[in-house]
């Protein structure tokens, strides 16, 4: 299960948890758990103002979910022609430092 | 059997070459070119046209309107609530306007066919702006513009010769080449020139046709060599942010040429890094938006 903003909802994923409207989190839901979503009902939900929602797995590869030495590694991909060259090579040590530090290490 | 003598490869080449260029020089075989653009064309030469006179040309299109007005409100120029045309016009200028007509029904193309390659655009669009900010630059709208078209060669590329676009993607991939160098083996140009070719069929200004020709090799530019060099600059950010698929994943070294001209430095560009990131989240959602 996954919470994700509506805004990334697509349709074909299934609703983990029933959706409330965001005023009335204890009236009746809207909309039921197992809710397979489609364009037409993320459309309403977000005419009902619901800001996020609990889908079924884990669709959403978030960049704060993921592991630093992950994106490191990715990072030492996209730079593996142009590490010997002194300019890029600078970008490559500030892209590393922005990635550490913006994983809180 | 015969024996042939020639290498039918080498006239492949040829062939291929001239025949994408005619293509991409006659006009008819665009896609749809909006008919008001040429109305515009003789009103821009005008030096009396008023810019409300041109906008009532423009909005007389309403589809091509709404466009326009779409990619007005996009994150590359950081206005928000661009809502008239000839607003749009005041707050980006009469050749920005137009290079968006022209160019979008081929975003139409590119927003529904390739994801990866509008998101890479978007994100250069604004990277260029930044910088063209940061670095207190006149006509940071043009650069944006510039950096949202740099790539557009692909788009055509991949409309007229969807075959080679293949074979250039596989030499990507199995042979980890740049694309541009994957280009110029399969057919024997690559999308800056072919790009450059489109925006003088477009008859597109040369603060516009520069960057986008010549943003691989920033020193054949000529009369716009900073703009150029800022669209590079926003190019080589963009693919080491990892932002977007521009059909390959490596970073183009920097030029020196650009670095020099713009007179960078390690703190200028770890703080330009800063803001791209921040800028970036907001394209995604952008993105996501639009295609919802
Ligand atoms: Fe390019
Ligand atoms: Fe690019």
């Amino acid at each position: 299960m996954q919470k994700i903003p509506l805004m990334l909802a697509t349709a074909g994923m299934v609703l983990a948890r029933d959706v409330f409207r965001n005023d009335s989190p204890t009236g009746m839901p809207i909309c039921g758990k197992e809710t397979v979503l489609t364009d037409a009902l993320i459309a309403r939900l977000d005419h009902l103002d619901v800001q996020s929602i609990y889908v079924d797995g884990h669709p959403l590869n978030q960049d704060g979910e993921r592991k630093l030495e992950d994106l490191l590694r990715d990072l030492d991909h996209r730079f593996e022609k142009v590490r010997q060259d002194p300019l890029t090579s600078k970008l490559y040590d500030i892209y590393a430092d922005y990635l550490k530090r913006s994983m809180g290490e | 059997m015969p024996i042939t003598l020639s290498v039918p490869w080498e006239n492949e080449l040829d062939d291929k070459r001239s025949e994408l260029k005619k293509i991409i020089m006659d006009t008819r075989t665009l896609p749809t070119l909006p008919g008001v653009i040429n109305k515009l064309n003789t009103l821009a030469e005008d030096a009396r046209a008023s810019v409300q006179e041109m906008a009532k040309i423009v909005s007389s299109d309403q589809v091509l309107s709404a466009r326009i007005l779409r990619l007005a409100n996009s994150p590359s120029y950081g206005f928000y609530r661009v809502s008239t045309i000839s607003n749009a016009m005041i707050l980006l200028g009469v050749n920005v306007v137009k290079s968006l007509a022209l160019s979008s029904s081929i975003f139409e193309i590119m927003e529904k066919n390739s994801v990866g390659l509008w998101e890479h655009s978007m994100g250069v669009g604004v990277a260029a702006n930044m910088i063209a900010r940061k670095l207190a630059l006149p006509e940071c709208e043009e650069i944006a513009t510039a950096g949202l078209l740099h790539d557009i060669g692909k788009v055509i590329i991949s409309l007229k010769c969807s075959d080679a676009e293949k074979r250039i993607l596989s030499i990507v991939r199995n042979q980890e080449k740049y694309m541009i160098e994957a280009e110029l083996e399969v057919i024997d140009t690559d999308h800056a020139e072919v790009g450059g070719w489109l925006a003088k069929s477009w008859f597109l200004p040369d603060k516009l046709s520069e960057p986008i020709a010549f943003h691989h090799d920033v020193t054949r530019s000529v009369n716009h060599r900073i703009k150029t060099a800022v669209v590079h600059i926003a190019d080589v950010l963009v693919k080491a942010s990892g932002f977007g698929d521009s059909g390959d994943s490596y970073v183009p070294p920097i030029q020196k040429a650009a670095w020099d001209m713009l007179k960078l430095n390690d703190e200028l560009l770890a703080d330009l890094v800063d803001e791209l990131e921040d800028k970036l989240v907001e394209v995604r959602n952008f993105s996501i938006e639009m295609q919802g």
